[in-house]
């Protein structure tokens, strides 16, 4: 052992964010092996966006770049919403693969071991935002509201998805398989997707579901985003968004950590 | 403090199914503790308690005194674990995965990369330092593993059947790594299924089986308490073995046990040999060989438990 005078006692005691970061570097080091993976963070909402672009665009608008430029960005949004399950299926992985047994027993911070995910996760989904943001440019969509206009909305939209995520940590969490994860993305994200504002407007969806689409968050995050890409005034709509984000927050960070302790210390 | 672990009437069940019933365990600091015993005697169970990872429904477990309920986080700077299931990022590389430890335990960059490659150099990594944990073999990820839980020196090291599927030589390997860490002062609690690994590597060891502490001791307290020695007889000719196994029972009473063309007879004392001897002389069987010897550890287990260790059947499983 010609190696025992080396220090291996550090003092610099890190925080619960560094550790956050340190985790979500982990997260994110694995495209350097796999860089593909960089295609496959946008492909999902790449093909969400085109198909109901071309396909079904003309049949809503009358054409298709009518319908690109109302409804394009909250498509994308749509697109990432769906995407947030791979926060879960990460997680799950991660569990699985037993490394989080090796971190439990290690003084780390446990809302950062969950954080790193979402944070790695929130770096994906930029990327994705970036890439079909800009398909949707090169295919024709103008925001009235300009750079600015559309750095809200993007900000928006990333903010909703990381309030968001959280819900999909506790999912992680408790899923029994990786199946069982995919069928809460099917059964629960997209109806509450085509209940809001997404695709159309508030007054042609039937009476009986109208009162839960202007409650459904995704409306909030449709109508925010609009606002801001068409230039107009911010008002209720973002202030609901800013109260769905707070609570997502506040309900599934709390909850997500419970279920952590009770998965990985019991 | 007397014992770096400190375990008492420790119980944990999971539903109807009672992996620990009452576990007592006590390692003196810088000493090692074997925990030996087959599959599903409740060894992982036992080890997840005492690094913190599971709660147990009634008993105490202090590892540096230190209560691993109510003082958790203090015992977690100061432990390191082997899991019986490697412990890594399989998608990071060796060298990353030890950088992630060393970062999240306040090393800074520099720090974090000058221990990684001193730990990859010592553990023989350095060719797959950049390769995926998760392409590395078993026994490489073995000492990957080892290596993760010992970036930061622990005082207490919990190695969970840290052997199991490896070659000798990669076992070897793993025992120097062991033997290092103890003579530095880190007090291991080492689980197995393999008795000549406690025997190695151990000064105490605890027998376990259906989550109790069946014997405990010094490997050669154990083998005194079973009493007695083994008469070993080896014949020349094999179709002789059933009639040997028939003098013996008749000479002293006791049924001894065919295994591998040999006849084993335990004998309290010389005396019983020595009739036993006169038996097969009398009936005039040959033999190529005899002798009488200390039991074995797998004899002891054998003697406490009824039944065999299982180390045939479980070399036979996928290692996951």
């Amino acid at each position: 052992m010609s190696t025992a005078a080396t220090e291996t006692t550090w003092t610099t005691k890190r925080g619960t964010l560094a550790q956050s970061a340190t985790m979500a570097a982990r997260s994110l080091a694995s495209i350097r092996h796999a860089p593909a993976q960089l295609i496959d963070f946008f492909m999902i909402p790449l093909m969400i966006l085109l198909s109901i672009t071309f396909f079904m665009g003309g049949q809503m608008m009358g054409s298709w770049q009518d319908f690109l430029q109302y409804a394009g960005p909250t498509i994308i949004a749509m697109g990432l919403f769906f995407a947030i399950t791979s926060t879960g299926l990460g997680l799950f992985g991660d569990i699985k693969d037993g490394v989080f047994d090796r971190l439990t027993a290690m003084p780390v911070s446990r809302f950062a071991l969950l954080a790193g995910r979402v944070a790695a996760d929130m770096v994906k989904y930029a990327w994705a935002l970036l890439v079909v943001g800009g398909v949707a440019f090169a295919i024709g969509y103008r925001a009235e509201g300009g750079l600015l206009g559309t750095a809200a909305a993007a900000g928006v939209l990333l903010l909703f998805l990381f309030a968001a995520s959280w819900s999909m940590v506790l999912v992680g969490l408790t899923a029994k398989s990786e199946e069982q994860i995919q069928t809460w993305m099917i059964s629960l994200l997209m109806p509450l997707a085509y209940t809001s504002t997404v695709f159309v407007e508030l007054d042609t969806l039937p009476g009986a579901v109208q009162w839960w689409a202007e409650l459904n968050p995704l409306t909030a995050l449709a109508d925010s985003m609009r606002v801001f890409l068409n230039g107009g005034d911010a008002g209720g709509e973002v202030l609901a968004l800013l109260a769905w984000c707070a609570a997502l927050t506040a309900v599934f960070v709390p909850l997500s950590l419970r279920a952590y302790r009770r998965k990985l210390t019991d | 403090m007397r014992y770096a672990i400190e375990v008492r009437g420790l119980k944990k069940s999971f539903g109807e199914v009672h992996a620990l019933s009452g576990v007592d365990l006590a390692a003196a600091p810088g000493t090692v503790l074997g925990v030996l015993g087959p599959n599903g005697a409740g060894k992982t169970t036992a080890v997840r308690v005492m690094s913190t990872l599971t709660k147990p429904d009634a008993g105490s477990a202090r590892v540096l005194g230190l209560d691993v309920v109510e003082q958790a986080a203090q015992v977690r700077e100061r432990i390191g674990l082997t899991g019986q299931y490697a412990g890594l990022d399989p998608a990071l590389s060796g060298e990353q995965n030890l950088v992630l430890v060393a970062r999240l335990l306040g090393a800074s960059r520099r720090q974090a990369k000058t221990r990684a490659n001193e730990l990859i150099e010592r553990f023989d990594l350095a060719h797959a330092a950049t390769r995926a944990a998760g392409r590395y073999s078993g026994g490489m990820r073995r000492r990957l593993d080892l290596a993760a839980s010992i970036v930061r020196r622990p005082e207490v090291l919990f190695l969970d059947e840290p052997t199991t599927g490896l070659d000798p030589q990669s076992r070897n390997g793993l025992w120097q790594v062991v033997r290092d860490l103890v003579a530095s002062g880190t007090t291991v609690l080492l689980t197995t299924q393999y008795l000549e690994e406690a025997d190695q590597l151990a000064d105490a060891i605890a027998v376990i089986d259906s989550g109790r502490v069946i014997a405990s001791g010094t490997p050669s307290q154990l083998k005194q308490a079973v009493g007695g020695q083994v008469l070993r007889l080896s014949p020349t000719r094999p179709d002789a073995v059933d009639q040997l196994v028939q003098l013996a029972e008749w000479a002293v009473g006791v049924k001894a046990r065919a295994e591998g063309g040999e006849v084993l007879v335990p004998v309290a004392h010389a005396g019983e040999a020595q009739a036993v001897m006169a038996r097969v002389s009398q009936a005039g069987v040959d033999l190529a060989g005899f002798g009488l010897h200390e039991p074995t550890l797998d004899e002891v287990f054998l003697q406490l438990t009824g039944h065999r260790t299982r180390t045939d059947e479980t070399a036979k499983e996928p290692v996951a």
